[in-house]
């Protein structure tokens, strides 16, 4: 479970306070699938950052199933997303001197995991990238790279998959492709998959939609049609 | 621990290329500490701190006059005491000349004459050449055994004859290396005698420059023993001496020098610290991102540290692993290039216990100069995945920044005082270092600071290029700073070579002699002046001599069982050659006290003294001086201290006598020709002379003076050496920087060609941006490379300093090169980006 309590994120502009997110308060149970939609600027990528640990709210808090995570140390985010987090970015962040396979391998490297290997090589099956597991992230198509990404986050079994614009910088093959992949794994592994999204028809096919305006919350519904 | 181990495993497989240049500082720094560490020792090693060999025994009693009866006995009274005596003999030496039997071959040569008594030597072994080893029968009955380099001057071979003196000896051995004879700078080569034969050669006669010693090998330690002698001999000149203390004397002096080197050394692994400073300071701004991503996945700040670190660790090791090889190149280099000059046994080759403390110094200055800027991986968020703030918190103060730049400090420090093998030097060092850095940083502020007002002049490349000069993160001045300071070293030495060997220049000291004659009987001067006159037309110049020792200084004899005025012993209880006279010299001028006056008679004798010998003898006027002259006490008074120029002088006498005192001692003259002859007519005359009088000493001036500028060049070229380390160094530094702006320069010039801009242009702001750090780096370093030879040469060494206006431009453009070149190199494949794929990375 996910839940947000009147969050609100600002920042230094200049010589201004901007206000990116405004008293935002929302609950996520735990294997839902959640589209993250609005303009550019609403602060949608924020409040995934937030989620994630990645930057701290102003003011408000935030659980983790139940673990209030915005007075944590780096050290103890770091942990939680080790454990329960995978983060899906829109310009994929590979690392760009590991091979594919060394990219999926590393969150686990980080967690200890003793089967790394094995579980890597699985999930570079699962992602139909068998045979470019040896290979740079220079050397591989963008659909590729966020294939790879998806794997690595997915190899710690996160309970917690977060998603910045996964299909913004790929075609729309490609974007199908990932989305699939995504929808795939959430229902076959029963994450909580947060998605931000400019897609329309992606945000549709989520079981919950959250619009952002301006950094507040203005429209929060359930999808009628559920995901078949 | 595995994902930190893999981690770095896979990083150094991907990032050794952009590390490179870390690698390469690492690798000369060491390089440099290991080379000249090791050559020390070797040479320490070749030249043998085994003194007991260079003594050729255990004591040696020494005197420049003969001992007298009493001395000697005296000395066997304490020996024969001691018990502990197992051999003796005895030697004496001085120089002389050496010429060929052979009329028909008119060579001459100085050489540094040895008379010896069996058992010779009492300690170590004397192997002739081909292997034999030295008999002493091989110089009985006119024997000699010589250098092979004598050979070779005279050009004579084994079973000829020379003459020494006013005897003839025949040629039965020739040598490289004898005992007791492989360090010290020697103006001729050495010929063993028998001791009997000296006498006979009628060499000793007047001769000055003798040194008469006794030598004993003992079984036991001889400590003791020569406290006793010393003390029995106490008043005396005669000099007690045990290997120990020369062992010790040597030994210290070697290490001093191992020490010093080292800290030059050190010097190049600081410059090639700061070269280690950039790569790091470029390597963490680009593995920004990647850092941010592992982050993100659950890497803590601490678990990426490390994995840099070791990453930096594994690649220090490597470098110094590769230091320890080029120091390998470099010995071989030197074996090459200073084969004649080092001695013969030198080895080449790197020490094991030297490669490994190079390899702990390169470690650690990897881990103290790369620890403050991979301390900013702390510092990087993972939210820059998702929006890119620049990372403005990267410049803020951050007190585990201050805390981890004064432990770095602290080790930097501690490694000094390590090289050095003192704090007071090592804290010196840093601290000179420091204040050198300081000052030419502010010389490069003051300079960027005046090249920015002409930001607006020129044309668009010109402008570009100092515009580059101030981009944000640039590191104009770090290179202004290191570049500066390699063509500070190098042209520092450059300068002061060329200010001494113009002062060695025989042919500008108009009255320096060319041949300076020595032990002139009073009957014979006349024909010598004579034959010099008919020779070469010139007058020579006679003055009268008198040899005298110091007995007493304000009525106290020197007390030799004290090591500070033993040290100073060859200096003090020699045998002086002093003079009288009613002038002061056209180069001498009095700084205390008056000199006397030519009319009024004086009721005591007096004298005048030399600058340094009055600070030697702690004197000032009115003190007392009583000399021993050929037994007989002269108490003088000090009427004046004179200074010498010695930069223009015809003879130099360290005490000159008022006249009225010396006239009926025993006395010989000195004669100086000042015409520049040449060397075949010079060797003409001073055959002539020595056949017609044996007894006098002739000098060659031109020939010892070709002697001494042979070592100064020999010594400017090894400093060169070490200085041209230095500026390797800073072109490293200045590929590091080039490294770190890399990024914005790539982003500039796609910018600059998605405007229009052609290559032609870029790569004119690329070498227009380079020559000018090159042009002020040169300024820099040529300004203070000008001021330090003029403060070395006026106030070190004493010599003459002239600006060298040729050098200083030559200097500064070849630094401008230089950079040019290197930046231009290392930077040159920006121009062939594509802008697309650059700008869509942005």
């Amino acid at each position: 479970m996910i839940q947000l309590k009147n969050i609100t994120k600002t920042v230094r502009s200049g010589s201004d306070d901007l206000t990116i997110l405004e008293d935002v308060s929302i609950e996520i149970p735990d294997g839902q699938f959640i589209a993250l939609t609005g303009a550019s600027g609403s602060g949608k990528s924020t409040l995934l950052g937030l989620i994630a640990g990645l930057d701290a709210p102003s003011t408000g808090e935030i659980f983790i199933d139940g673990d209030e995570i915005t007075s944590m140390s780096e050290d103890g985010l770091a942990g939680i997303r080790s454990s329960k987090i995978g983060f899906v970015f829109q310009s994929f962040h590979l690392i760009p001197s590991l091979t594919a396979f060394e990219n999926i391998l590393i969150p686990m490297e980080i967690r200890g995991q003793k089967d790394a290997k094995a579980r890597a090589i699985k999930l570079l099956e699962e992602v139909d990238l068998t045979d470019r597991g040896h290979h740079y992230p220079a050397e591989l198509s963008g659909g590729e790279q966020q294939r790879v990404a998806i794997a690595r986050a997915f190899a710690n079994q996160p309970s917690i998959l977060l998603a910045d614009e996964p299909t913004g910088n790929l075609d729309s093959k490609n974007g199908q492709h990932i989305f699939e992949l995504m929808t795939n794994l959430h229902k076959q592994n029963k994450v909580t998959l947060v998605l931000v999204t400019h897609d329309g028809q992606l945000a549709a096919e989520a079981q919950r939609q959250i619009v952002l305006k301006d950094g507040r919350v203005v429209n929060d519904e359930i999808t009628p049609v559920p995901v078949s | 621990m595995r994902f930190i181990f893999n981690l770095t495993r896979r990083e150094i497989r991907s990032s050794w290329r952009r590390l490179l240049f870390f690698f390469l500082c690492i690798a000369l720094g060491v390089g440099s500490v290991v080379a000249l560490r090791s050559l020390i020792q070797n040479l320490t090693q070749a030249v043998g701190t085994d003194a007991r060999a260079l003594m050729t025994a255990d004591i040696e009693v020494s005197s420049t006059s003969d001992f007298s009866p009493t001395e000697i006995a005296k000395v066997e009274d304490v020996i024969g005491k001691s018990g502990i005596v197992e051999a003796r003999n005895e030697a004496i030496t001085t120089s002389s000349m050496a010429r060929p039997a052979d009329a028909a071959n008119q060579n001459l040569k100085l050489v540094e004459l040895k008379g010896i008594e069996p058992p010779f030597p009492l300690v170590g072994n004397f192997e002739l050449e081909g292997g034999k080893a030295f008999d002493f029968t091989l110089i009985e009955n006119g024997g000699a055994v010589v250098a092979n380099i004598l050979l070779e001057d005279l050009q004579v071979k084994v079973g000829d004859k020379i003459r020494i003196g006013e005897a003839e000896f025949v040629i039965r051995g020739s040598f490289d290396q004898e005992p007791g004879g492989s360090s010290g700078f020697r103006l001729g080569a050495r010929v063993f005698i028998e001791k009997k034969a000296f006498d006979d050669a009628g060499i000793t006669r007047n001769a000055s420059r003798v040194r008469r010693r006794i030598l004993y090998r003992t079984s036991e330690n001889p400590t003791e023993l020569v406290r006793l002698l010393r003390e029995t001999l106490k008043g005396t000149t005669v000099t007690v001496q045990s290997y120990r203390e020369t062992q010790e004397r040597l030994g210290e002096q070697f290490t001093r020098t191992e020490n010093y080197l080292s800290l030059t050394g050190l010097l190049i692994l600081v410059l090639g610290g700061v070269g280690v400073w950039n790569v790091a300071r470029a390597f963490v701004e680009q593995k920004r991102k990647s850092v941010a991503v592992l982050k993100c996945l659950g890497a803590s700040g601490n678990k990426i540290i490390t994995v840099y670190l070791l990453q930096i660790l594994t690649l220090g090791f490597i470098g110094s692993i590769f230091g320890i090889l080029l120091a390998q190149l470099g010995l071989w280099l030197v074996g090459w290039q200073f084969t004649d000059v080092l001695p013969e046994k030198m080895v080449y080759t790197i020490n094991f216990p030297t490669s490994g403390q190079g390899i702990l110094l390169g470690v650690l200055i990897s881990l103290l100069f790369s620890a403050l800027p991979l301390l900013q991986v702390r510092n990087i968020k993972p939210k820059l995945l998702l929006r890119d703030e620049n990372n403005a918190n990267l410049r803020k103060l951050d007190p585990a920044k201050w805390i981890f730049g004064a432990i770095s400090l602290a080790g930097l420090l501690g490694l000094a005082v390590w090289q050095a093998g003192s704090f007071t030097v090592g804290a010196f060092f840093l601290a000179g270092l420091g204040l050198t850095s300081l000052v030419l940083y502010a010389a490069a502020i003051v300079l960027t600071k005046l090249l920015r007002n002409i930001r607006s002049v020129g044309n668009f490349p010109i402008r570009q290029a100092v515009n580059s000069l101030y981009r944000p993160g640039n590191q104009t001045r770090i290179i202004l700073l290191a570049v500066g300071l390699g063509a500070f070293v190098v042209l520092a030495v450059q300068s002061l070579q060329t200010n001494l060997v113009r002062e060695f220049d025989f042919t500008r000291n108009q009255r320096l002699p060319s041949l300076f004659f020595i032990d002139i009987q009073k009957s014979q001067i006349d024909d010598l002046v004579r034959i010099i006159n008919e020779r070469i037309g010139e007058k020579a110049e006679a003055t009268p001599t008198v040899r005298a020792r110091i007995a007493f200084v304000n009525g106290q004899p020197f007390d030799f069982q004290r090591s500070e005025v033993r040290q100073q012993q060859g200096q003090i209880g020699r045998e002086f050659a002093v003079t009288y006279r009613p002038n002061m010299d056209d180069n001498e001028s009095v700084i205390s006290g008056a000199w006397w006056p030519e009319t009024v008679e004086s009721e005591v004798p007096e004298v005048s003294v030399e600058e340094e010998m009055a600070g030697r003898l702690n004197v000032t006027p009115g003190d007392s001086i009583t000399f021993d002259i050929s037994g007989r006490k002269i108490t003088t008074r000090v009427a004046n201290i004179r200074k010498l120029d010695l930069r223009n002088t015809r003879t130099a006498f360290v005490f000159v006598f008022r006249p009225g005192i010396l006239e009926k001692a025993p006395q010989s003259y000195a004669a100086t020709v000042l015409s520049r002859v040449p060397a075949t007519e010079r060797q003409r005359l001073q055959r002539e002379i020595l056949e017609k009088f044996p007894n006098v000493q002739v000098f060659d001036v031109a020939d010892i003076v070709s002697t001494v500028q042979k070592l100064v060049s020999n010594f400017v070229l090894a400093i060169s050496f070490v200085g041209s380390f230095v500026i390797l160094s800073g072109i490293l530094i200045l590929i590091g920087s080039v490294a770190l702006t890399k990024s914005q320069r790539i982003y500039e010039n796609a910018i600059l060609k998605t405007l229009g801009a052609k290559r032609l242009t870029l790569a004119a702001i690329l070498l227009t941006e380079y020559g000018l750090m090159g042009i002020l780096s040169g300024v820099i370093g040529a300004g203070f490379a000008v001021l330090l030879s003029y403060a070395v040469s006026r106030y070190i060494l004493e010599i003459d300093w002239t600006f060298e206006p040729t050098l200083t431009v030559i200097g500064i453009l070849t630094t401008a090169g230089l950079v040019m070149l290197v930046g231009s190199i290392a930077s040159f494949d920006v121009l062939f980006r594509k802008p697309l794929a650059t700008l869509r990375s942005q």
